[in-house]
């Protein structure tokens, strides 16, 4: 059984917007799953409605094995949910809002109790626990929020954008809490970024989502080796020659990326240099300088969606999103 | 309802906790006392005519204090509305809905947080009242039964208030458009209302209409037990009509709340 299946998934809203376009899932059990797409994709939209949020326009879905439609409070039982947007309250301290929580879903004092030590020693929020949500920072507050997601041993987690926001360092520690709480808890998580490295660095098995739709599944491995294994980029002493050089390698899809350089594919180059330094012997052809640039999801991602995650952008979008989010506050 | 319970301990919590929320909370009948009971006595100009003015009360105070505990409610109550749209904007309405407690324990544990305030706040009131000098000055025979009812008719009209801003709220988003429907109806609920003035001193058209106004249902209440303590049938009769009017009333619009809650509240 798996642990999250959607069949044809659909979400239209109400201003005609199809944020969700049919969209096929099977998450298996114990995975970190990752979705990745640029903002405005349908990450959000999706997760709203598989932590049942939203009603879906179309299609359906099963989380921890029940209807995300037919039985929505089994479902709200036993998943957890850090959505995009900050939800604790900041007027009671982060074990006020634990333990309101936990009596959300009928816990008994003792086991929330218990539970809730375990996990706020698991983030490393000992110190901070008893003091007012409104004096954390914002570190801090995404670590209480990871941590309300899980006070009732949830099945199934589902981590909305968890590191928005946040700077490099406090993101990769919150990659570590991650990790260790799916460990710890066993737990199947369903992650949404649109940070490459985040997704690349947590996920098992990850789709790429863009304009409501699923563009490619797999494992950011299989991901990295379809689109054909290794750029490599070779430099030679004149224009002369690198112009030879792409004539001659035109099976690895050589081209001109410089007067001096051309680029080629090659599925795995430590395998196949000698093959390609070879040829190039034959013509008189010696590059001045190889260099091999592994595939990573940027590149897997410029070629499913055609183009590059406005990762910038997104940034300050997202800083943008948290300064009007204090300022609301105060 | 598992979650009624953590969300109004919670509503009190924050109440308590906030000192400004506190002390204004408690000031504000105060002040009412001061201006209404003492500036603003409407006997002054006509002492000779007090007794008729103020159909029997011993002095304006004992007249308007159920229409001040009255309108207290009114104000307070709002804030119930007002607290569910802060719980949307500032992002704990998302944690709720997520979790398997029902949409209308998510509303009640506002009025339930918004009517303990009006309970406090009226006793704070009626012990104020009753300690200042020509304050509230209770009848010879008031007893248990006459606290029991007007407890009973302050709990019922915060109930009402509350849950009347909180089904307003339940599909706004922006804190300015409650802000501007409770500024347009409060003015009207205060005064054309006998919780001020008497009927014989309003204008009759305002009169009329003030009978079918709840304010005015919870402020003869209060008054007629206030200042005469023992009923005649014709009093007992008068509380007994709008008592029932107050109690269906105010069960109407928590049936409505609790409906519109579990359809149509969303993030
Ligand atoms: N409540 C809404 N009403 C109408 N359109 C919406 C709503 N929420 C999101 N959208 C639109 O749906 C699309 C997907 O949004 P979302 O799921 O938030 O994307 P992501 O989380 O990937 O950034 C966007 O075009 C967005 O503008
Ligand atoms: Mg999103």
């Amino acid at each position: 059984m798996y642990s999250v299946e959607t069949y044809n998934l659909t979400k239209i809203y109400s201003n005609g917007v199809k944020a969700v376009d049919k969209i096929n899932l099977q998450i298996n059990e114990g995975e970190i799953y990752g979705l990745l797409g640029p903002n405005g994709a349908g990450k959000t939209t999706t997760i709203k409605m598989l932590t049942t949020a939203l009603k879906p326009t179309e299609g359906s879905a099963k989380v921890a094995g029940y209807d995300i439609v037919k039985e929505s409070m089994k479902v709200r039982m036993n998943v957890g949910i850090v959505p995009q947007d900050l939800t604790a309250d900041e007027d009671l301290t982060g074990m006020e809002n634990l333990l309101m929580v936990s009596k959300f879903y009928n816990v008994p004092y003792g086991k929330a109790k218990e539970n809730i030590d375990k996990l706020v020693k698991l983030v490393d929020l000992r110190d901070s626990i008893n003091k007012l949500v409104g004096q954390y920072s914002g570190g801090m507050r995404r670590r209480l929020e990871l941590i309300m997601g899980l006070v009732h041993n949830p099945r199934v987690l589902f981590l909305d954008e968890p590191t928005l926001g946040l700077d490099v360092q406090t993101r990769s520690l919150m990659w570590e809490y991650i990790r260790n709480i799916q460990q710890i808890e066993n737990i199947t998580i369903i992650l949404t970024s649109h940070y490459l490295e985040e997704v690349d660095a947590l996920s098992n098995r990850l789709s790429i989502i863009n304009k409501g739709k699923i563009v490619v599944t797999g494992t950011p491995e299989e991901l990295k080796k379809s689109i054909g294994g290794d750029i490599v980029v070779l430099t030679f002493k004149n224009g002369k020659e690198a112009l030879q050089a792409t004539d001659i390698l035109k099976t690895y899809k050589a081209s001109r990326i410089t007067e001096l350089s051309i680029k080629i594919k090659s599925s795995d180059f430590s395998k196949d240099s000698q093959t390609i330094l070879g040829i190039l012997k034959e013509s008189n052809l010696e590059p001045l300088r190889i260099q091999v640039e592994k595939p990573s999801l940027d590149t897997v991602f410029l070629e499913y969606v055609g183009r590059s995650l406005p990762d910038e952008e997104g940034d300050s979008d997202s800083r943008k999103m948290m300064l009007m989010m204090r300022r609301l506050r105060k | 309802m598992s979650g009624l319970i953590p969300l109004t301990m919670r509503e009190i919590k924050k109440w308590y906790r906030n000192p400004t929320f506190f002390i204004v909370g408690l000031l504000q009948p105060l002040f009412w006392i001061a201006l209404f009971g003492s500036a603003f006595d409407i006997t002054r100009t006509a002492p000779q005519y007090s007794y008729y003015i103020l159909q029997g009360a011993p002095n304006y105070i004992t007249f308007i204090i159920g229409g001040i505990a009255t309108t207290t409610a009114l104000f307070t109550g709002m804030f119930a509305g007002m607290n569910i749209i802060w719980d949307r904007r500032l992002g704990p309405l998302g944690r709720f809905l997520a979790s398997p407690i029902r949409r209308s324990s998510i509303v009640m544990s506002k009025v339930l947080g918004a009517t303990v305030r009006i309970i406090v706040q009226i006793f704070i009131l009626f012990l104020a009242a009753l300690l200042i000098p020509s304050g509230l000055i209770l009848p010879k025979n008031f007893n248990i039964l006459d606290v029991l009812i007007i407890a009973v008719t302050v709990l019922l009209i915060g109930i009402f208030f509350a849950s009347l801003f909180s089904a307003i709220a339940i599909r706004i988003t922006r804190q300015e458009t409650i802000m501007g429907i409770v500024n347009l109806v409060n003015l009207p609920l205060m005064f054309a209302s006998y919780a001020l003035f008497p009927k014989n001193l309003m204008a009759p058209w305002i009169g009329n209409i003030a009978q079918y106004n709840p304010v005015s249902w919870s402020a003869i209440i209060i008054r007629t037990i206030i200042i005469n303590g023992k009923l005649s049938q014709a009093q007992w009769n008068t509380v007994l009509n709008n008592f029932v009017y107050l109690l269906l009333t105010t069960l109407f619009v928590v049936v409505i709340t609790i409906i519109l809650a579990e359809k149509e509240i969303r993030n």
